[in-house]
């Protein structure tokens, strides 16, 4: 991992994202809240690839995708190389776009989150309901707009406890 | 938030290399036989996520304490009630049974069970349970709301289970109108959204007339639902193919968004499933065609 943030930012940093990950299991799994969580799996993976090499993200992903996996019953897989794309793609994005305020991330959340449900939608097949132009470019898009907040706001908190810009 | 060292030109094929091999990993996952798949499913499901399944069912004895109670009682008042008339029916039949001279045949039972939808991407149609192997579930057991058939069982770790509802597409059930006029296969027809899905009669024949309003319930053929289970109530008709045969829509009998506590059937009987029509006041007329060959009943009377 190509990670040279210092060592205590980097903790705080792995903290957010360990948190990140418990709290989308406890609210889709033990709480069973559903479809009224926000995914938070693709925003923990959107949020590390900034910060590691590409191979990282990508394995990364990997691991959380078999997690959620795991839970389904159709698909297997699909959400595992939904996120090991994303994860790459996700850290490439700095070749590109270089910034760290609060609009970018948010739009690079919401993009990475929309690009996420278009290959899992490639993928999963008959596993996800609705036709292609609905899910895509309705549902695709809202949900994409809640997870990017609710990860904007999880970032907004993060900087104000550690006071990291 | 951007806080990384640019690569060498080498290094990032290195790290390119390393993610295609980490993609080829999980497109292995992805297209790795559905039979190897459920070991892999079980093993993170016991380890890795073992602590937010355990924690489920203090979660749900937590918001049961929450939600309306009058709302609640009627649910369970509804399961009760079909708990208790199985239970009479099935002293009845024992007694019968003990006054023909035949052996006592195994029946369905059924355990009470929450239902729990992890609300993840592909899951839609899919639902966990709160109980598993230990408590007698097994794959294919059908799970009941009070309305109706909700599901079956799909996979079964030892605590817990996982099953599809009939708005899955791979849900079918065989299905007969209430009369027994009309057989026919049950499928889901998805809507854009959960409230929009309807069920399919098809496989009518073509020269059936089943009217509106009329119930359609599980036949009990297949070995997988046991006979006389509400599917749902025809609506009209959806076409009629090629002159050979019908297809008609149902309004289901059960919504599975608000299913959330339901009956498991733990206990088949031998390659049937039993009749559970006046469970409902389904009055379905007996299975002439495909009565059970009772084996040991035969071989008592020529013991006999």
């Amino acid at each position: 991992m190509n990670v040279i943030a210092s060592g205590a930012r980097a903790w705080y940093f792995w903290t957010l994202i360990v948190f990140f990950v418990l709290l989308h299991f406890t609210l889709h799994v033990t709480v069973g809240l559903g479809a009224s969580a926000p995914d938070l799996l693709t925003v923990s993976v959107l949020v590390a690839a900034r910060r590691l090499t590409g191979s990282a993200a990508a394995a990364l992903g990997l691991v959380l995708g078999l997690l959620e996996d795991s839970l389904a019953l159709d698909a297997f897989g699909a959400q595992a190389v939904t996120l090991t794309i994303i994860g790459y793609l996700g850290a490439r994005s700095r070749d590109l776009f270089v910034g760290d305020s609060l609009l970018f991330v948010g739009v690079y959340l919401f993009i990475g989150k929309w690009l996420h449900d278009v290959i899992y939608y490639l993928l999963a097949g008959s596993a996800v309901r609705g036709d292609a132009v609905f899910r895509l470019l309705v549902q695709a898009p809202l949900a994409a707009l809640y997870a990017a907040g609710v990860g904007l706001l999880a970032l907004v908190a993060y900087r104000a406890v550690t006071g990291e810009r | 938030m951007v806080d990384f060292i640019e690569g060498t030109r080498r290094g990032r094929r290195r790290d390119a290399g390393l993610a295609g091999a980490v993609l080829l990993v999980a497109l292995f996952f992805f297209f790795l036989p559905s039979g190897y798949q459920r070991p892999v499913r079980q093993a993170v499901r016991g380890t890795a996520l073992r602590p937010f399944l355990a924690m489920q069912a203090e979660v749900i004895e937590a918001r049961d304490g929450r939600v309306d109670i009058s709302e609640l009682r009627a649910e369970r008042d509804s399961l009760a009630a079909l708990v208790a008339a199985q239970a009479s029916l099935a002293e009845d039949n024992r007694q019968l049974r003990a006054l023909l001279g035949l052996k006592a045949r195994a029946g369905p039972a059924f355990i009470p069970a929450d239902v729990i939808r992890p609300g993840i991407a592909g899951g839609e149609s899919t639902f966990m349970l709160d109980v598993g192997r230990a408590d007698g579930v097994e794959v294919g057991s059908p799970v009941l709301a009070s309305g109706g058939l909700l599901g079956v069982v799909w996979e079964v770790d030892e605590h817990s289970s996982y099953g599809i509802d009939w708005t899955h597409p791979d849900f079918r059930a065989s299905a007969m109108t209430a009369d027994g006029q009309a057989y026919g296969i049950v499928e889901p027809r998805r809507g854009q959204f959960r409230e929009e899905d309807l069920m399919a009669l098809v496989g009518a024949p073509f020269h059936s007339d089943i009217r509106p309003g009329t119930r359609v319930v599980t036949s009990g053929r297949g070995g997988i639902y046991p006979r006389g289970i509400p599917l749902g109530v025809v609506v009209g008709i959806e076409e009629a193919d090629t002159g050979w045969r019908k297809t008609y829509l149902l309004r289901p009998a059960v919504r599975p968004a608000a299913a959330t506590h339901v009956l498991v059937g733990v206990r088949r009987a031998a390659g049937r499933g039993g009749d559970l029509s006046e469970l409902w006041h389904v009055g379905a007329p007996p299975d002439t065609v495909a009565q059970p060959v009772e084996a040991d009943s035969e071989a008592d009377r020529e013991a006999r």
